[in-house]
């Protein structure tokens, strides 16, 4: 699908102004605000620079509308530029494929944990003897290892990843923490996603990494989440195409389950994770807000698993329970 | 290495219910950074907030990694909704989109000063005053 960017520049007073235009004609509502800024001496410190331009940017799909929307924005900003100044509207043409792989090009060998590196698909990586080496193109699926949540689960899989264990993935995004499980060791490993882009993309990089014999990748969830559709719908969804999946998987058959989700999420497949889990099995949970860890723990004991361990980076959390007996 | 910061970028979305589609994708892809990853951490952070508009601050770092932060409702939103306003006017210099009074204006600027450069509330206020102006909503005593 092809773009239309639109861009203007005002001076900071204006930007409210001009963003509600934006906002009323821009694809999805959506606005692009790109603020001047200085640098605060050393590190990750800012501050908004007031007395420069901000740049604000919104987009319409190129179809037969775009020249009369645009027209309409012109206008409205031609009347506010009557009241403050207001830059021209610049136009560019912009594909999918100009930002789809733009971030490539940043990506670099990512080492986390003790063993584990990331290496993308493209770039060349000599590994040290010890070296688990994932080579991985997550394209537009989640899970390039660089987000906390990715990471935790990483370490966690590090440690307790034992040899021929059956392994469930859930949400699996890019395949990073299926994969990253077979190479540790794991016998089989399931990887599960609701999000049928994902599912293609973790396919792809199972077979790069020379898995498939160990690493099944199927669209599909657990129990509840079955018909809960790609998370990008909200959830609540209408229990459409709960595609059976042959691939939803057995009761009681998984010694270690990942399940990189949301808060919301996890609660709502609680007692379908506690099932799914051999008795000894271990859970490792992420995607969990810090404000919200309480809430999923209270979920998870309530269907039966006891809290074996407690991490968190920055603000996100990771949880590792155990469903006990033999 | 202290890491360094290399991009500041706001953006506009609806609450728990952004894609990868335009503005996200081409927003942020131009800085290298991972798109479902902030898509997944904006929708799970905002997600209380759903049916709003819900601005966010992205600080991206030179490792490509970023953090995300909510900031509060755009002005436009809380005058459009105190002035009981659909919209604002397409033409402000000459058609009224509607009224608000002071007291409604000084809660506003109340609910943005976190996020405003403003020294003192009188000058969020009159940053808030402009934006109605520019909108067409009149200030009434």
């Amino acid at each position: 699908m092809n773009w239309l960017e639109l861009s203007v520049e005002v001076d900071s007073e204006a930007v409210e102004a001009v963003a509600e235009v934006l906002a009323r004609y821009g694809y999805n509502g959506g606005v692009v605000v790109e603020p001047a800024w200085t640098p605060g001496g050393e590190g990750p410190e800012f501050s908004y620079d007031t007395t420069r331009p901000s740049v604000l940017r919104t987009y319409l799909p190129l179809d037969g509308q775009a020249e009369e929307t645009r027209q309409r924005i012109e206008q409205a900003l031609w009347h506010l530029g009557q009241m403050r100044p207001v830059g021209p509207l610049q136009t560019r043409a912009l594909q999918e494929e100009d930002w789809a792989n733009a971030w490539k090009q940043h990506y670099t060998v990512l080492r986390v944990g003790e063993r584990i590196v990331i290496a993308p698909s493209w770039l060349d990586y000599q590994p040290a003897p010890a070296d688990v080496v994932l080579h991985l193109d997550p394209g537009m699926a989640f899970g390039t290892g660089l987000h906390p949540t990715t990471r935790l689960c990483l370490r966690l899989l590090e440690h307790y990843t034992r040899p021929g264990q059956q392994v469930l993935d859930l949400g699996t995004g890019s395949g990073i923490l299926a994969i990253a499980a077979a190479h540790l060791g794991a016998g089989q490993v399931l990887a599960l996603d609701n999000d049928p882009v994902a599912v293609a993309v973790a396919a792809e990089n199972v077979a790069r990494n020379g898995v498939c014999d160990r690493v099944t990748v199927a669209e599909g969830s657990l129990g509840a989440g079955a018909p809960m559709g790609h998370w990008l719908s909200g959830g609540s969804g209408p229990p459409e195409a709960a595609a059976p999946g042959d691939a939803v998987p057995g009761v009681g058959r998984f010694d270690l389950i990942v399940a990189n989700l949301i808060a919301r999420v996890l609660m709502i497949l609680a007692a379908d994770l506690a099932a799914a889990l051999a008795p000894g099995g271990v859970l490792i949970s992420s995607g969990i807000l810090e404000t919200r860890t309480a809430e999923v723990e209270a979920a998870f004991a309530s269907a039966g698993l006891r809290l074996l361990e407690r991490y968190a980076e920055g603000e996100w959390v990771a949880l590792v329970h155990r469903r006990d007996g033999h | 290495m202290a890491k360094k910061l290399v991009g500041v970028v706001k953006l506009q979305l609806p609450a728990g219910k952004a894609t990868p589609a335009p503005p996200v994708g081409p927003a942020l892809g131009q800085y290298g950074i991972n798109i479902m990853g902030f898509v997944k951490e904006y929708n799970e952070k905002s997600a209380s907030q759903a049916g709003s508009i819900v601005p966010v601050e992205i600080t991206i770092y030179s490792d490509k990694s970023f953090t995300v932060r909510l900031l509060t409702p755009p002005a436009a939103d809380l005058l459009r909704k105190a002035a009981g306003a659909q919209k604002g006017s397409g033409t402000p210099n000459r058609t009224s989109a509607g009224q608000i009074t002071r007291a409604q204006l000084r809660q506003i600027a109340q609910q943005k000063m976190p996020d405003m450069n403003a020294l003192d509330i009188e000058s969020a206020e009159k940053i808030i005053a402009g934006t109605a102006r520019s909108m067409g909503i009149r200030i009434v005593d």
